[in-house]
């Protein structure tokens, strides 16, 4: 976005009243603004090669405009009698702009342009805009099926926020649990444990191979030696057999605390974990196999019976990492992306099948095994699809 | 508001470097740009929280107490401005001048914080400005819940420092952000600790080879600091008007060259 430029003199009467105004800004012109026209004059002879753009009052010339994918520079001729910005813009993104082009002056811009097509700004915001197609090069054809690794530094650090900001929810969930054990109200604990479950499911794909904590943080008492008895029975499965299955808070304040205590651990664990651009799709298609091979057929949640919705989050955390590969994959191969949509999908519409209504929801104990079946089945199938889109984007 | 004014010889610079870094981008620079988004999130619910205060003010006719909230607001707004090229046009309804409109202030069009500003200090009232703030705060939420689900490009990120130190050094230096309130010393403490907080998260990268870089650009944001800090009021600053000659210059001077040595960032990363 373009503003007035105070140090241009001799523009129209409502940008001198506006320099009147500011009579700040006019003292400034011996500092920055003589800098910045002196340095508007600096443009170099044109590189081979450089494509010339020049704004007039009410359009671009050419409006249209087509280069090769790769590095481009353009002169941008300011034809037109106020200053102007120019833009290439991608969406709403603008991915280079030269604002400040006084009047007479040209300025050079040099950008990396993928394959696509973009608008390019002409001066007033209301002037039409024109276009710019960049078409494929071998180059960009190849990149397609093997993006260069800074392409995953976006969906590296999307992911790392996400385990980030999940961490932070649990921690609080896990902290309001712990308040509700200790003022003894079971409603506010039950929904406080459901709150904290959800967003453990949401990075379960990596804390859940922090081995220690994992032990901690979610044993099953049906892989213990003396089951609800076992002193290495903690953390939410303990609390969740208090709240449903003894219907009491009693014994649960220090195993809600210590759960307090391991999930500022996982906070800070998952903060540590280094990710690699194969680990995006490859630990969520080995967290989905896992979803159908243990959870899925034999349940969890054996005292709350509310795995459906958990499973529901579970989906919500494979799909994170794998949508931020997706915009790559759809350049890959439009194909395998629809494909991995498509499976997402599918999950989706059989946990809605099993689930019931929000009024009457289906508790798991009644699912039947061939259902179960049926929902693993629909799991592989995801952690299938999953599987192919590292070597789709050239990772393996 | 961003303008990434062309300073000459940074647009220079690129245009002439740009490839003749052979630095390949390194996936070191995960930890830095996720930390920058969670810099920004809490940002953005910062500014959703003053201009939800802020807007409440406005619609309910209290002048002074809207304009004592005006600059401190914006705050957490300037503070994000390095990457408000992600978000051109909610820039443009957020933050835009009167000059990008026909009529200039007379325009029904002009919108966001600037139209705001206007109706405070030009006509000290607040007639008319209530669908203004009610747009401004829609506005300002819809970026909250756009920035949660956008995934930074990291050229964007790296490169946004030096756009934003351009655009202050081509324009904002003049005072022409806040030409009616005149509070731009505090949209300067805003535009600066977010093109800092940029440097500072990249700076492990390149702490080794960068050295001198590293330390002619933190000399150049310690004497902004310095100055800035003569004109510190309570928990803000005093109008821009104030601003001595000498100080301005010494400002210009250190923005245009923080302009100049952060343009050269994102090669130095291997993000051209
Ligand atoms: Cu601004």
């Amino acid at each position: 976005m373009s503003s007035s430029d105070p140090q241009r003199a001799g523009g129209p009467p409502s940008r001198l009243t506006t320099i009147a105004l500011i009579g700040a800004g006019v003292l400034a012109l011996a500092g920055g603004g003589a800098f910045y026209l002196a340095s508007q004059r600096a443009v170099r002879p044109s590189e081979p090669g450089t494509i010339a753009v020049r704004v007039g009052d009410k359009s671009c010339e050419p409006m249209d405009l087509t280069v090769p994918a790769g590095r481009s520079v353009f002169e941008i001729e300011n034809a037109s009698n106020r200053p102007i910005e120019w833009e290439i813009l991608d969406g709403v993104m603008v991915v280079e702009e030269r604002e400040n082009i006084a009047p007479g002056f040209r300025s050079q811009l040099a950008a990396r342009l993928k394959p696509g097509v973009y608008d390019i700004t002409c001066g007033l915001l209301s002037n039409p805009r024109g276009k710019l197609t960049v078409t494929a090069s071998a180059h960009s054809e190849a990149e397609k099926v093997k993006p260069p690794l800074k392409a995953f530094i976006g969906p590296l650090s999307e992911y790392k926020v996400y385990r980030a900001l999940r961490s932070n929810r649990m921690i609080q969930a896990v902290g309001a649990l712990s308040t509700a054990i200790d003022a003894g109200d079971m409603d506010a604990a039950k929904s406080a444990y459901a709150a904290a479950r959800t967003v453990y499911r949401h990075v379960e794909a990596v804390s859940g191979r922090i081995a220690d904590l994992e032990n901690a943080i979610d044993p099953v008492a049906t892989y213990l030696a003396g089951r609800e008895q076992d002193p290495a029975f903690t953390g939410f499965h303990r609390i969740e057999f208090g709240l449903w299955h003894e219907g009491s808070v009693t014994g649960l304040k220090p195993v809600a605390d210590k759960l307090e205590a391991d999930a500022t651990t996982l906070r800070d664990r998952l903060k540590a974990v280094k990710f690699e651009p194969v680990d995006l799709a490859g630990n969520a298609a080995r967290e989905a196999r896992r979803l159908a091979e243990g959870p899925v057929i034999s349940g969890d949640n054996l005292y709350a019976n509310d795995e459906l919705v958990e499973f529901a989050a579970a989906v919500d955390g494979l799909e994170k990492p794998v949508s931020l590969l997706v915009p790559l994959l759809a350049e890959a191969s439009p194909e395998m992306a629809k494909a991995t949509t498509d499976a997402f999908a599918a999950v989706r519409a059989e946990l809605g099948k099993l689930s019931g209504s929000d009024a009457a929801p289906v508790i798991y104990s009644d699912v039947s095994p061939d259902a179960r079946k049926a929902l693993a089945a629909d799991l592989v199938a995801l952690a299938d699809a999953i599987d192919r889109i590292n070597p789709a984007l050239g990772l393996e | 508001m961003r303008i990434s004014g062309l300073v000459g010889a940074s647009a220079l610079t690129f245009v002439l470097t740009s490839g003749a870094f052979a630095q390949e981008a390194s996936l070191d620079l995960v930890e830095p740009i996720a930390e920058y988004k969670i810099y920004v999130s809490e940002k953005l619910a910062k500014l959703v929280e003053d201009t939800t205060a802020f807007t409440d003010a406005v619609k309910a006719g209290e002048v002074d107490k809207a304009k004592e909230l005006f600059a401190p607001t914006r705050l957490s707004y300037e503070a994000i401005e390095p990457i408000a090229e992600l978000f051109s046009d909610l820039d443009a309804s957020i933050d835009s001048r009167a000059d990008d409109y026909e009529k200039a202030e007379a325009d029904p069009e002009f919108p966001g914080f600037h139209r705001i500003e206007y109706g405070l200090w030009e006509k000290n009232s607040t007639e008319g400005l209530a669908p203004v703030a009610d747009k401004l705060l829609s506005d300002v939420k819809e970026l909250e819940g756009r920035i949660a689900s956008l995934t930074f490009p990291p050229e964007k990120v790296v490169g946004g420092a030096a756009v934003l130190m351009e655009e202050v050094a081509a324009t904002k230096i003049s005072g022409e952000e806040d030409r009616y309130s005149h509070t731009d010393l505090w949209d300067f403490r805003g535009n600066f600790d977010g093109a800092r907080k940029i440097v500072d998260l990249v700076r492990p990268l390149i702490a080794d080879k960068e050295a001198d870089f590293l330390k002619t650009v933190d000399a150049n944001f310690e004497t902004v600091d310095t100055t800035l800090a003569k004109y510190k009021d309570g928990e803000g600053y005093v109008t821009y008007d104030k601003l001595t000659d000498d100080d301005r210059k010494v400002l210009a001077a250190a923005v245009n060259t923080l302009a100049e040595d952060l343009s050269t960032l994102r090669g130095k990363l291997g993000l051209d």
